[in-house]
């Protein structure tokens, strides 16, 4: 047996999740530089799902799978339900974003009132910005991209990422969106922010018509070239 | 009948019958799952829940692909939670977080089901049906395998290897892939 067939046995044993951490780490980094032990990695990741399925509960008990008790379900829609009730009641992204975007509004006209004349473009493009993220928080067609924590907002090219209970992140870091262009295979990095209230809304400059993709992670002040952390959101759009 | 994926969409935007049709169709796989690495109904409808729950409270983690291979993970991934707490040892565990490769890959042989699974398993040799199942439901490493059968280590990882790309080729001879 050759060193790479023990290699490619290797693949088979992290593929069924039986490696410690540390010999999953290297297979995970070889898979990445070898295509024969990708491709093996591929064929048996499949063989992997139906051995899971092999132990799906059935109904007849001959079979020796039988099922959770239908009290489980009545448990768990109970509380499901119960949340989005709650969620229904309390849905107030259109009003949390537009009290947000107002609040920045009113921030800029003071600014503006106040500002020195040098300020005083600077000021406006920023009262207009505030202004279009109104009209766009509130037009009928934006569309919605939920996740848990969030949404992201698309009108037009606007992109946005609106999140909300989201703690202050740890001194000399910040929260750092991402883009995936559509056709791309790298995020690219987009602004920084920190939540205010733990609820931020943030306008991307990227056009959103051409994104596939909306991140965000935890990254050190002034932002990273890629991400450094997991995501804590990932957004299909 | 709407995929897998389309009732996920549905289930981010709070939709609680589309996460109860979820239910419906997959609660038989976590449980069994469940059932099957814990050898105890009570224990397997806890894990059940907490998978549920997960999938309510956040279906960002699936992201694409076989909604049941993913689904499968996390069950395996909480059932070892309590096998560890059981055992006080740590085991191997996959993340719940589907890679977009892996997402895509499982695909294939999307339309399984478990009786015909059920029966490829029991045309492997049984020493290779014994090591695939103890590494995936037992949470044995192959080390501990290795111990456990008084086999040479090499064997029994190419015992698990032969074993899977000879369930894959059953499995494809009985499934439209």
């Amino acid at each position: 047996m050759t060193a790479h067939d023990e290699l490619l046995d290797n693949v088979a044993a992290y593929a069924l999740g039986m490696l410690p951490p540390s010999e999953a780490s290297a297979v995970a980094e070889h898979l990445k530089s070898c295509e024969e032990c990708r491709e093996e990695y591929r064929l048996l990741r499949p063989a992997i799902t139906a051995v899971a399925y092999s132990a799906e509960a059935c109904d007849d008990p001959s079979s020796g799978a039988t099922s959770a008790s239908p009290l489980l379900k009545t448990r768990i829609m109970k509380e499901v339900r119960a949340q989005a009730a709650v969620r229904k009641r309390t849905q107030s992204w259109p009003a949390f974003a537009v009290a947000a975007a107002a609040l920045a509004l009113a921030i800029f006209s003071g600014l503006l009132n106040l500002s020195l004349n040098a300020r005083l473009s600077r000021d406006r493009a920023e009262s207009a910005a505030a202004a279009q993220t109104i009209a766009d928080l509130t037009a009928k067609d934006i569309r919605r991209h939920p996740f848990a924590g969030g949404e992201v907002l698309t009108r037009d090219e606007h992109l946005y990422i609106a999140m909300h209970d989201l703690p202050q992140p740890p001194a000399g870091h910040v929260y750092q969106a991402w883009t995936l262009a559509k056709g791309a295979k790298a995020m690219a990095p987009s602004v920084t922010f920190s939540p205010t209230g733990g609820v931020a809304v943030v306008r991307l400059p990227q056009d959103a018509a051409l994104q596939a993709a909306v991140a965000v992670s935890l990254e050190p002040e002034g932002g990273s070239r890629q991400p450094t952390t997991k995501p804590i959101a990932l957004v299909r759009i | 009948m709407e995929d897998a994926a389309g009732l996920m969409e549905r289930v981010r935007a709070r939709d609680a019958d589309a996460f109860e049709l979820l239910y419906d169709r997959y609660h038989r796989l976590v449980y069994g799952v469940a059932l099957r690495m814990l050898a105890d109904p009570l224990a397997a409808e806890d894990v059940t829940q907490a998978v549920f729950l997960k999938l309510w409270s956040a279906p960002a983690l699936f992201r694409e692909g076989n909604f049941g291979a993913w689904i499968a993970r996390v069950a395996r991934n909480r059932a070892f939670d309590v096998l560890r707490s059981r055992s006080s040892q740590g085991e191997p565990q996959l993340g719940d977080e589907l890679s977009a490769a892996d997402a895509l890959e499982d695909t294939a042989l999307a339309r399984i089901d478990a009786e015909r699974v059920r029966e490829a398993l029991a045309q492997l040799p049984p020493d290779q049906r014994e090591a695939i199942e103890l590494g995936f439901f037992g949470g044995a490493t192959h080390e501990q395998i290795a111990r456990q059968t008084g086999l040479p280590l090499g064997t029994v990882k190419t015992r698990i290897r032969t074993g899977l790309r000879r369930l894959r080729g059953t499995l494809e001879s009985v499934v439209t892939v």
